[in-house]
């Protein structure tokens, strides 16, 4: 492993620094002036309420929509100019999963990146995929056509799709909605072993009861950032009933008192 | 009835090898309409056309002093006017509060009629201008009418769009599944989205002198639907549609130019629905009758069995 000069700017630590990022839908602001900078290895979970922007959030730091203003970079970079820096698992529910394709089909998507313009995937890139299925418990699946796939298995093939774009920073859009036990799992798992290796993830996650026991940062978004840091430290519940207005179930089990 | 065609005419093989071109090409690029859902923007690009194909028949008369009706002169009409009305349906769905698909209705409703004002003039010119018959076979087609000169427009028009389509075939693929997956990969949506465009008006402009204005999208989305229900692969999909579309092009000129004066998009979008009909009732899995067994079979599992689903 390489080992970098710490007179290094800070910034190129920074696995992702998001500044000041400001998007618009119409008139209605969806997201204001986010600040948000996770150095290398960091597992952190977007939580806030519906509205709050925050798969607007992921989709501008990706490019994927158009930002007002605000900066983004991924180890110092720009990823807009070094794509293979991130990966991305959009929402489940944002595809049509009667699509006529296989899941390897989808997963080798992971690849189309990498190949750049007109060139078609070949042996190697089956590889990745399919070692990405294995690593998803999804290998038996890999000819099956996308539709008779159980939720779990769709979550599943995202998630192997945004392995095999092997990148440094990690977006996703809520890999655990409607899974099963066994799943929720091994995609626990599979997070925790990202970060490890030094990968950066930024995830939205809904199930609040939940938080402190997948992810170890936390980011509270309503429209604009109201916290950002360790679960320990911003994810207890007077940050959370500012942030959903008083609304949190008083049950929430696992939630650090003021 | 004779069956003139066996004797290989001359004429009838032109019409037919063209028919089959349009068919085929229409059959592929409509399986990315049908992905996209978008049936309406190729009906919206076929109509318009016909105030195109009047206008460049006027705008040629009045510059050359002759008639003349070959697709060389026609065919960029139709290719103007269909993009101009939707890219007015895209500024007026962006601007205003209509949605797309009323957007997309209302610049059909103008340019079609449009185009039937236009023709009734020139039909209605006198003198009249000579050479303006055949004119109003573009609304429902006629077959016989192409000519060689026709035929290679068709074929480097849609030779063009299927070369484009499959050069392009894993960056098209990836945006009609993912869109926002393919945003994140660095892929141009908006110069996909113009491609995919492009794609579809080259592919409906070359089939309204055969099929017609009117009918033209049953040949761009009956054969995709029909074979999406054999298969489960893009590729293969694409692969039988064009087959699909290039039988019904094919059956449909054959079978109106044998019988004088029939047009031939009310043919081709008959035989076109005869196999879409076959594909939705015999299709192993997704077919009517496959299904009907499916279920029949789970009611008639043991309770222990039925429930292994996920």
């Amino acid at each position: 492993m390489i080992q970098r000069s710490s007179r290094q700017h800070p910034s190129e630590q920074l696995a992702l620094d998001v500044e000041g990022l400001t998007v618009t839908y119409g008139n209605e602001p969806a997201l204001w002036n986010a600040d948000v900078r996770l150095v290398r290895g960091s597992l952190a979970a977007v939580v806030g309420p519906n509205g709050a922007g925050k798969s607007t959030l992921l989709k501008a730091a990706l490019g994927v929509v158009p930002r007002v203003s605000g900066r983004v970079r991924v180890l110092g970079e720009d990823p807009a100019r070094r794509r293979r820096l991130v990966a991305y698992v959009p929402q489940r529910a944002s595809v049509d999963w009667d699509f006529p394709t296989t899941v390897l089909d989808v997963v080798l998507m992971g690849t189309y990146g990498r190949l750049g313009w007109f060139r078609r995937p070949g042996r190697k890139e089956r590889a990745l995929a399919v070692g990405a299925l294995e690593q998803m418990e999804m290998a038996d699946l890999a000819g099956r056509q996308i539709s008779e796939l159980s939720g779990g298995q769709q979550q599943r093939v995202f998630l192997a799709r945004a392995l095999v774009q092997d990148a440094e920073v990690y977006f996703m859009d809520e890999p655990f909605a409607g899974v099963d036990a066994v799943t929720e799992q091994s995609i626990a798992s599979l997070l925790g072993h990202l970060a490890q290796r030094g990968k950066t993830i930024l995830s939205v996650h809904h199930d609040l009861a939940t938080v402190p026991r997948y992810f170890e940062h936390a980011v509270l978004l309503n429209r604009a950032v109201q916290a950002v840091g360790t679960v320990k430290e911003v994810f207890h519940r007077g940050n959370l009933d500012r942030l959903y207005g008083g609304r949190v179930p008083a049950d929430v089990p696992e939630l650090a008192s003021t | 009835m004779s069956v003139p065609w066996v004797e290989l005419d001359p004429t009838l093989v032109v019409v037919a090898a063209g028919t089959t071109a349009v068919g085929a090409v229409s059959g592929a690029l409509g399986c990315f309409a049908y992905l996209r859902r978008q049936g309406l923007v190729g009906d919206v690009v076929s109509h318009s056309a016909l105030l195109g194909v009047v206008g460049a028949f006027v705008i040629a008369y009045a510059v050359t002093g002759s008639a003349s009706r070959s697709l060389t002169i026609l065919v960029p009409g139709a290719l103007i006017t269909g993009t101009a009305a939707l890219m007015l349906a895209r500024s007026v769905s962006i601007r205003t509060r209509l949605n797309d698909d009323a957007s997309l209705g209302v610049m059909l409703s103008i340019f079609f009629g449009g185009g039937l004002f236009l023709l009734r003039w020139v039909q209605r010119q006198s003198p009249p201008i000579a050479g303006h018959t055949g004119l109003e076979d573009y609304i429902f087609g006629m077959a016989a009418a192409m000519t060689r000169a026709d035929l290679w427009m068709v074929l480097a028009l849609g030779g063009g769009a299927l070369t484009a389509l499959l050069l392009m075939w894993k960056e098209l693929k990836v945006f009609t599944f993912d869109p926002d997956f393919s945003r994140s990969l660095g892929l141009p949506s908006r110069l996909l989205d113009a491609l995919m465009m492009a794609l579809l008006v080259a592919g409906v402009v070359i089939g309204i002198q055969t099929v017609g204005v009117i009918l033209m999208i049953a040949l761009l989305v009956t054969p995709a639907a029909a074979a999406r229900q054999w298969t489960s692969r893009l590729s293969t999909m694409s692969l039988l549609a064009a087959a699909f579309g290039a039988l019904a092009g094919a059956g449909g000129a054959l079978l109106s130019a044998s019988e004088a004066g029939l047009p031939t998009g009310p043919v081709v979008v008959l035989l076109a629905t005869a196999i879409f009909t076959g594909s939705i009732l015999l299709a192993p899995r997704r077919g009517l009758i496959a299904r009907a067994r499916a279920r029949r079979a789970m009611r008639d599992l043991p309770p222990s069995a039925a429930g292994g689903a996920s």
